[in-house]
């Protein structure tokens, strides 16, 4: 692989990790956490394409000086057989993750992985569940929700009217749940936490829905594998939020 | 372009008779998939297809800094960092050396991927490969940030986090010994820094981090390719037969941390997620994730060579599990 093309793949590689990461696309693949991180790699992996690219320009013509010699400073432990330096074909693998980024732009795991993958639902660290706050109906998270119901039994969730936002996973037993999923790191590690909407209106799958409804018993506890139910009472279809994790 | 001629003696010189180059295909390749990006997208858009680009994108997106962050260390430790220092740094005997560069693992705060290149940096400045391979090993596995994630991922088990801590260090610290002892030197590529005369320090830094990124980022790369495809092709539910079985259950968590490629920082989560799985076969997947996987194979045998990779992570492979299922009968 020659100068060239290095110099081109770290500014392709550069400038794709700026694409995302200065808008919103990064979220779909990472933590919002890792935004500096990436701007700061893509800037740098960009700013060393350039340079190298200028350096190419600048020595087109052969210099003889340019010949590879060990480096001089440790002369005497280094064992420079001068052949390294030159790229495998390897580098050439660099070109799928810029044409998935700048064509496809993939979207975030829906309800495909969700439907695969069991799900798990955690108990709070601490094992304290506060109240909700008040007013009817109030906003919680379909993780919050979950876990209030199976590591709480729901105490926190009896008698009130909630609000959540998700997306639609088909259920193979019937109806759907309402699904949401969470990563630690990226997407590869992301968990699913799933709410069976009772009696819902049929919607298709990756549908991002707002169900309002009231926490039903039933769905088992202490468990992280149960799966805990809501009856809805309004279903609404919504766009997609920015980051679609929880 | 001296440069180029002599490592690869076999492409065309410039200035002879025209032939398409590397670059010319390069191009060619680059407006075909501009052209043809609305039918690459929707080949693309299936449902277990889509996923499995998906996850490629993300471990790729998701290794990037880290990878960045551990040439540019590499490339500081090859550059500016004489090798005297790590001759006065380390202790004399390999095999004290060995321990001493596991336990300063602990200092590097990055994923496996930062791991790989400043290992390569610390051979290529004169430190024995087995203290800087149990470097490579300890560091992703008993940073302080990961102690942390695992502590936040098994709430109310301490022992956890410890366990994971022990037992990866002994891990790394026994793979150092019995590299030391069996390892011969022609297993190992160790990659040296080849410095352009004339060309300032700063100069030499900048061009050994583009060529290692590079040179890493593919076979990154291609972990990442083949962790997206197992990862859809592997049904989840495969998982749940064999958890009633102790050795089942322990050789399955550990392929599962070879396929999933996992960070460092974020596989706590998803092995607590296994409730049905016992607490060993749990820390069995924690300890090998960090030292053994696709991508990890990958950047590797990119690294140090195919040679070294057939039979590093094999041994790495055993020494972990063993190490493990020890630790998990002692302490959990």
């Amino acid at each position: 692989m020659n100068r060239e093309i290095q110099s081109i793949l770290l500014i392709l590689i550069g400038t794709a990790t700026l694409r995302i990461s200065l808008g919103d696309i990064f979220l779909r693949y990472v933590k919002p956490a890792m935004q500096p991180y990436l701007i700061i790699s893509g800037a740098i992996l960009l700013i060393l394409g350039i340079w190298a690219l200028v350096d190419v320009v600048r020595t087109a013509p052969p210099k003889a000086k340019e010949a590879l010699q060990g480096d001089p400073d440790s002369s005497d432990t280094d064992t420079d057989h001068g052949h390294s330096h030159g790229l495998s074909y390897m580098a050439w693998m660099l070109v799928l993750p810029v044409v998935a980024i700048l064509v496809v732009a993939p979207p975030a795991l829906g309800a495909f992985s969700a439907g695969r993958n069991n799900a798990t639902v955690t108990a709070k660290a601490d094992g304290i569940y506060s109240a909700l706050p008040p007013g009817d109906p109030v906003d919680v998270g379909v993780t919050s929700f979950a876990s209030r119901a199976i590591w709480d039994d729901g105490k926190t969730l009896d008698g009130r009217e909630v609000a959540m936002t998700g997306f639609v996973t088909p259920n193979p037993d019937g109806g759907w749940w309402l699904t949401r999923l969470s990563m630690s790191c990226c997407a590869a590690d992301a968990l699913v936490t799933k709410v069976q909407v009772l009696d819902p209106p049929a919607e298709a799958a990756d549908t991002w829905v707002r169900v309002v409804g009231t926490w039903t018993p039933g769905g088992g506890t202490k468990d992280d594998r149960a799966i805990p139910l809501v009856k809805a009472s309004s279903v609404q279809q919504i766009q997609a939020p920015k980051n679609t994790y929880e | 372009m001296t440069q180029q001629r002599i490592e690869q003696p076999t492409e065309p010189q410039a200035g002879q008779r025209w032939r398409p180059g590397a670059l010319e295909i390069f191009v060619v390749v680059m407006v075909v998939i501009v052209i043809f990006r609305e039918q690459i997208s929707s080949l693309l858009s299936g449902a277990a297809i889509g996923a499995a680009t998906t996850i490629f994108v993300s471990i790729v997106v998701q290794a990037l800094p880290f990878l960045v962050l551990g040439v540019a260390l590499s490339a500081v430790i090859a550059t500016y960092v004489p090798a005297s220092f790590w001759q006065r740094a380390l202790p004399k005997r390999q095999s004290l050396a060995v321990p001493v560069a596991g336990a300063a693992g602990a200092i590097l705060p990055g994923c496996e991927c930062a791991s790989v290149p400043v290992a390569s940096g610390l051979m290529s400045r004169g430190v024995a490969p087995a203290a800087a391979l149990t470097f490579l090993l300890a560091a992703p596995a008993i940073n302080p940030i990961v102690v942390i994630s695992t502590l936040v991922a098994f709430p109310g088990q301490p022992e956890f986090a410890l366990a994971r801590f022990v037992a990866s260090l002994s891990a790394a610290v026994i793979v150092g010994w019995i590299w030391l002892r069996i390892g011969k030197s022609d297993w190992i590529k160790i990659p040296n820094r080849p410095h352009l005369a004339g060309a300032s320090r700063f100069e030499t830094f900048r061009n050994n981090v583009a060529h290692d990124f590079l040179h890493a980022g593919g076979f990154l790369v291609l972990g990442a390719l083949a962790a997206a495809a197992l990862n859809v092709v592997v049904p989840p539910t495969i998982m749940d037969s064999v958890a009633g079985s102790a050795i089942l259950s322990i050789l399955a968590m550990a392929a599962l941390a070879v396929i999933l490629c996992l960070c460092s920082e974020a596989d706590a989560f998803v092995a607590a997620s296994f409730t049905s799985f016992s607490p060993t076969s749990k820390l069995v997947f924690l300890v090998v994730g960090p030292m053994v996987d696709l991508k990890l194979i990958a950047l590797q045998g990119g690294t140090f060579g195919r040679k070294f990779t057939t039979r590093f992570a094999p041994l790495t492979f055993v020494v972990a599990i063993s190490a493990a299922v020890i630790a998990g009968t002692v302490l959990l």
